[in-house]
């Protein structure tokens, strides 16, 4: 009896849940990313992409603590820490303006950090894509990365 | 539970289970409101924790799902323990949701995830942290709930007769 009591318990709540989503106007959908927005949209790029574009010269964004930049970063990268976003937009403006590929990234998945940075940089009217999956995704591809803190 | 054991009186005191109901319930009820005014903010501190992704392997859709149906199990039960129905069952689904919990914070606090919000009773920025304390406050509330779930109440008619301390 506990057992069944238990689950219909949890049963009612799962559905009321859904239904919740569904019908209230304040759900999202179930197999986007909710980091954005409603009516936002990002240029959500995977590691390939983003790594042709480093070639050819694109900005890489390090949305990351500074600590973590520090630590190992994608060549070339500069940090623009999420934490920390209106000092180093502040000395990174000139470079920002003066480019016309942008990406940034963060830790990964369960990072939100690429977001927020993306999103305030289109505040400022500066375009950034997002590398998808972040840094794993860069590491998990082979590509090389760089320990210290110079760019 | 078959056999009764020997639980101390006080604890079968339907006095104490009313009451660990509704404190109990009252903190789900509560915990439950603001992911329920706001489910797109608590899948994004359901991302934070890592646990079931998103992840390349599972994409978005289970943190989708907990985070839109986690806060209506809270209410439920929550509810129940207030108006104390079922609530032997009731304590015994927040229970077991007081363990996933308590592992979610160990485990971020193990992968060295700084959790500006816990998510547990809001879902904003400057919510409550997760850190040790939240993980004892946690375990007084599983307390709680054991007792609800594994102490049978002593009915009312054998307390006035004095039969629970006569069987204890």
């Amino acid at each position: 009896m506990l057992a069944l009591r238990a689950v219909t318990i949890v049963a009612v709540g799962c559905t009321l849940g859904l239904l919740w989503n569904g019908f209230s106007g304040r759900g999202f959908a179930l197999t986007g990313n909710a980091f954005i927005l409603e009516g936002e949209e990002f240029e959500e790029i995977p590691a390939a992409t983003a790594k042709a574009r480093l070639d050819k010269g694109a900005l890489f964004l390090d949305s990351r603590p500074l600590a973590f930049y520090e630590m190992s970063h994608i060549p070339g990268a500069l940090p623009l820490p999420e934490d920390d976003f209106e000092g180093a937009f502040a000395r990174l403006e000139p470079r920002l303006r003066g480019s016309l590929d942008i990406v940034v990234y963060c830790s990964g998945y369960g990072c939100e950090a690429s977001h927020i940075v993306a999103r305030k940089l289109r505040e400022r009217r500066v375009h950034a894509a997002i590398l998808h999956e972040g840094w794993p995704a860069w590491t998990d591809a082979g590509y090389s990365t760089r320990p210290g803190p110079q760019p | 539970m078959t056999s009764r054991p020997a639980w101390p009186a006080v604890l079968r005191h339907p006095s104490l289970h009313w009451i660990l109901g509704a404190l109990l319930g009252a903190v789900f009820v509560y915990a439950s409101l603001d992911k329920i005014a706001n489910p797109r903010e608590f899948a994004r501190i359901v991302y934070h924790y890592r646990l079931i992704g998103p992840s390349a392997t599972l994409g978005f859709v289970p943190a989708n799902l907990l985070a839109a149906t986690l806060p209506w199990i809270e209410v439920v039960a929550g509810a129940l323990l207030i108006a104390g129905i079922w609530r032997r069952e009731a304590a015994a689904v927040a229970g077991s949701l007081l363990v996933v919990f308590i592992v979610a914070v160990a485990w971020a606090l193990g992968q060295g995830i700084d959790l500006e919000s816990c998510g547990c009773f809001t879902v904003s920025g400057g919510g409550r942290g997760a850190g040790l304390w939240l993980i004892a406050g946690d375990i007084g509330l599983l307390a709680a709930a054991a007792v609800l779930t594994f102490v049978r109440p002593a009915a009312r008619t054998a307390l006035r007769s004095g039969a629970v301390a006569v069987s204890n």
